[in-house]
């Protein structure tokens, strides 16, 4: 501050520049609009509230907030979210409190100290916004927010005749440029530490599939084209109808419900494959433990273990995208000769008096087939020939008796129906039976060559036990649809179903080929950044670092942190100094510069405004040279600098030189005599 | 040492054309007998007028400033007018107003005395600002506009204002939008003594001045112009003219830098030097030459609130800026 008076000035310093007040409040609308998404709306209404009161306060209609009001808006904001219905200590209860007291903070602004801890607060909530969402799209939008945030605290810092918010912007874009390499080494180099308190989960609901099957869910599942996993194979890929990705096993039947039931004690099978197909699998947050895999699964990532029913587990829910690499080989036996008593009575367990009428046609159909193979092929011979449809909206079953009604009555039902029916008759003929959950099929995107498995992939169908073959799998939903197996869901689907999809889901947008080919084109990029930045994990990391470094020591690690973090800010300077670099020099100046140069060692210094010629005349004026002598230097400097209409060459410049030299020669004798 | 008072004769590889060269020499002359002993402010006002720029005379009163202006117009056969402005001239005093005519029963516009190629604003930080911007309009759009209709000045305009220094009273000083205007502002000073006795002996200029002989015509003048434009200016010479202004951007003795406007008239009126200098291009000197009288006008010391303190600051950018980049 450059005014006189120093208590005004001091004031003034103080003071939030009103450009940076505008420029902060709409850094706090970017930062909270994509809390929108998940939390709920009345917290819009506590921030536009305080812009407004922030507003009148700039205006100078009211005045801030007293010390009660205060008191009050922070119990009654802690009691609103206890109100509204967010459960107990998790992350929407957190976050909403965090957005609450950054919203009020407007009202409470005063100087720069609370302009700078707003700012602050700025940033913790764009990190925090992560936990919820850490797909591409919000990564660029929070890179955005991360500018205007940054720009309001370039504002801060202006003085207050001059401040200007594009200016601060573009300042904010450019110091956020510059931060870029940076931050991708320290993305790539800082160790990962686990986390040293649990963060609470999101409590929202989660889509995919669940420990709990009734009839209805996969069907709505149908409904959602969000990704489930994508996968990558190393090398050959089975065909669309082996891929059976297993995710979840249910045992227990009851009231028409499927559900996983007890635990299995923890005693894994050994798989160990010698040969079978490789792939990764990219899961979206599911928020649960279990993975998706084909059979016979053994994983080749050490948070990741095989369960007793030959599904696959992660150590911790899986809370962001998580990446883990399987074999599988589609010939393995699972639990081939003799099969554990506690596991057939687990798998044979039904209560035959729920749906009366099937268990009746199940026991007619035993005795006339008498083995577990002829009877599963009865089933689905009659599945096949008799009148049964396929549909996303059968009727509904409900009371008791559900299957009874379906397999009976209705006639009409989605893979669940199918699979259920038949895992009952089996397990009513005390043939060792079960529920299998997971996804079937999978589109291939042709840019990067993976598998997309979305959510109306979601599938059901049964394992049926055998001594020789062990777990057999049986998906009578391809004996009623069998292009739901061969060709995906909407192939299977009538017109009616297919109009009761969302308009955007891909089973009909797909049905354009530009729009298709874009879907995969943001899918691809969607796998790259799944596959490079959010899968880029602890174990990912210590991989790379490994191949980079040898052996992994802190010593190592903390000199690749400083030699990467020196590389990128080397790449920033030169960056700098290539812009402000200096336009090559014409070479007559150059060269009449070095000359200067040598003029002024010898003692004779040359004044800045004076030309070339207007130098050489004064120093030749001074020592008594003649006109013939340094006439020609001086006409040919006028004319090669300042004459466009003379052409000139490498031979004019080379006498220019020479005439130079003779000229400086002759002064260092003349000086010396 | 002034700058462009080089001993050498500088290589002439172009020559202007010879009636160009003959007509500038004659006109130079001319002038010269009327104002004694100020070649130097002569050449300039030439120059001036040659780039097509508005000139600004600033100086006490009785110095030729009037003289110097009348001398001009004379000299180049163009039609005069001279406003003595006070502080109750009018823009209906400059521009020219309707009346009624009685005969033919309607209106008649009445041409100002703005209506003529070479007009003498005299004095005229003695109008108030609403006179002054009446003018100032006339010399950016070189047309006036009164009743709703807008009438061309006479080509070529040139506006000659004389102004004394604002610390006399009853002057409104020219804001530096306005002043930003005239291609070059210039003083005449005190005569030298020789001068001085030689306009003693022979008694006052006027009576010379009516003697004087119409030397071009507007013919003549506009060749002399389109010899202005055509002469060259080489990279190294537009880097320096470039160095100069962004000089006083950044330097920090200046409250501001130069405009564009004021780039291009630096260019212009070097090149018009150049002419006068017989030369087909600039040479640095030529830019040092009109430095003073085309910036100092535009620029103002960062120190300086009140108003133009000037002189030492084109002095002070030329010794502070490179010749050679």
């Amino acid at each position: 501050m450059d005014s006189p008076k120093g208590k005004a000035a001091l004031g003034v310093a103080y003071q939030i520049p009103r450009n940076t007040l505008a420029l902060l409040m709409i850094a706090q609308v970017v930062v909270i609009v994509p809390y929108l998404l998940h939390l709920s709306p009345w917290l819009i209404a506590v921030g536009l509230f305080s812009g407004y009161w922030r507003t009148r306060v700039y205006q100078g209609v009211w005045d801030y907030p007293g010390r009660l009001v205060k008191a009050v808006l922070v119990v009654a904001s802690i009691a609103a979210v206890v109100l509204s219905g967010i459960e107990g200590f998790s992350l929407e209860a957190v976050s909403s409190l965090l957005i609450i007291a950054f919203a009020l903070k407007l009202i409470e602004m005063k100087n720069r100290r609370d302009a700078y801890l707003v700012i602050f607060l700025s940033y913790f909530v764009i990190a925090i916004q992560f936990l919820f969402d850490q797909s591409i799209l919000m990564a660029l939008y929070e890179l955005v927010a991360i500018v205007v945030v940054t720009a309001a605290m370039v504002g801060l810092n202006q003085l207050h005749t001059q401040v200007r918010p594009l200016v601060s912007l573009k300042l904010a874009g450019a110091l956020v440029v510059q931060a870029l390499p940076f931050t991708i080494v320290v993305f790539l180099l800082f160790p990962r530490i686990a986390p040293l308190w649990s963060v609470p989960l999101p409590n929202s609901s989660t889509t995919g599939i669940s420990d709990e099957l009734t009839p209805g869910d996969i069907a709505s599942l149908t409904q959602s084209d969000e990704p489930a996993f994508r996968v990558i194979f190393d090398g050959e890929r089975p065909p669309s109808s082996e891929l059976y990705w297993r995710g979840l096993v249910y045992s227990e039947f009851d009231q028409g419900t499927w559900r996983v039931g007890p635990r299995l004690l923890p005693q894994a099978p050994r798989v160990s494959l010698e040969d079978g197909l490789r792939y990764a699998v990219l899961l979206e947050p599911t928020f649960r433990n279990w993975l998706f895999a084909l059979d016979l699964a053994e994983p080749g990532t050490n948070s990741v273990r095989p369960t007793r029913d030959f599904r696959l587990e992660a150590s911790e829910p899986v809370l962001s995208v998580f990446r883990y690499e399987v074999r599988s080989d589609p010939r393995g036996l699972l639990d081939p000769g003799v099969l554990p008593e506690f596991i057939r009575i687990r798998e044979t367990a039904i209560d035959p008096t729920s749906n009366p009428r099937l268990t009746e046609f199940a026991r007619s159909l035993w005795q006339q087939t008498g083995s577990a193979v002829a009877f599963t092929e009865a089933v689905l011979r009659s599945i096949r020939q008799e009148e049964y449809f396929y549909t996303l909206q059968p009727p509904t079953y409900t009371g008791a008796g559900t299957i009874d009604q379906f397999w009976f009555d209705g006639r009409a039902g989605f893979c669940t129906h199918y699979a259920g029916a038949l895992v009952y008759m089996l397990r009513v003929a005390g043939i060792p039976a079960r529920m299998v959950g997971g996804y079937q099929g999978g589109e291939l995107n042709p840019i990067t060559g993976h598998l997309i498995i979305r959510q109306y992939d979601a599938h059901a169908w049964a394992e049926v036990w055998q001594p020789e073959t062990g777990w057999q799998r049986v998906d009578p939903t391809a004996a009623v649809a069998p292009a739901r197996i061969e060709q995906g869901l909407s192939a299977a689907l009538s017109a009616a179903d297919r109009s009761s999809l969302s308009i955007f889901s891909n089973a009909r947008i797909g049905d354009w080929a530009i729009a298709g080919s874009l879907l995969e084109l943001i899918d691809s990029v969607e796998l790259r950044w799944n596959l490079w930045v959010v899968g880029f994990d602890g174990n990912v990391q210590s991989g790379l670092l490994k191949s980079l470094l040898g052996e992994l020591t802190p010593a190592r690690v903390g000199m690749a942190m400083l030699g990467g973090g020196g590389l990128s800010l080397i790449v920033v300077l030169i960056v700098l100094f290539w812009r402000r670099r200096t336009l090559p020099r014409h070479p007559v100046e150059l060269a009449f510069s070095r000359f200067a140069a040598r003029l002024a060692a010898q003692g004779y210094p040359r004044r800045p405004e004076e030309s070339p010629s207007g130098f050489v005349t004064r120093i030749a004026s001074q020592v008594g040279l003649s006109d013939a002598q340094v006439g020609g230097v001086i006409a040919e400097l006028d004319t090669l600098l300042y004459n466009p209409s003379v052409a000139w060459g490498n031979a004019e410049l080379k006498q220019l030189k020479r005439q130079l030299r003779r000229l400086q020669f002759r002064l260092a004798f003349g000086a010396t005599r | 040492m002034t700058p462009n008072s080089t001993l050498i004769s500088r290589s002439s590889s172009y020559t202007t054309t010879p009636d160009v060269k003959t007509l500038i020499g004659r006109l130079n002359d001319g002038l010269n007998r009327i104002l004694l002993g100020k070649d130097q402010q002569v050449k300039m006002a030439l120059a001036c007028l040659f780039a097509r720029g508005h000139l600004l005379i600033e100086d006490l009163p009785g110095m030729g400033k009037t003289l110097l202006s009348h001398a001009l117009a004379k000299a180049l056969g163009l039609s005069y007018n001279r406003i003595q402005f006070t502080s109750d001239v009018l823009p209906s005093d400059v521009i020219g107003t309707s009346v009624f005519d009685r005969e033919s029963g309607d209106f008649r516009f009445v041409e100002g005395p703005l209506f003529a190629q070479v007009v003498l604003a005299d004095e005229i930080n003695r109008a108030t600002p609403k006179s002054q911007s009446a003018l100032l309009e006339a010399m950016e759009e070189r047309q006036v506009t009164s009743d709703g209709v807008t009438r061309p000045l006479p080509k070529p305009f040139f506006v000659i204002a004389t102004q004394n220094p604002a610390t006399q009273t009853g002057t409104f000083p020219l804001p530096e939008s306005q002043l930003d205007r005239f291609l070059m502002r210039i003083e005449l000073g005190y005569p030298e003594p020789d001068a001085e006795r030689e306009l003693l002996k022979t008694g006052d200029r006027r009576k010379s001045l009516e003697l004087m002989d119409t030397i071009a015509n507007l013919e003549g003048l506009e060749k002399i112009q389109h010899a202005v434009d055509a002469v060259k200016v080489s990279d190294p010479l537009i880097e320096y003219v470039q160095r100069l202004v962004s000089h006083t951007r950044r330097a920090g003795e200046f409250a501001f830098g130069l405009s564009p406007r004021g780039a291009l008239a630096l260019l212009q009126s070097a090149r018009a030097w150049a002419l006068i200098c017989d030369r087909g291009h600039v040479v640095p000197e030529d830019v040092q030459a009109v430095l003073p009288s085309v910036v100092e006008h535009r620029l103002r010391e960062a120190a300086d609130y009140a108003g133009h303190g000037g002189g030492a600051l084109a002095q002070k950018l030329l010794t502070s800026v490179d010749v050679v980049g």
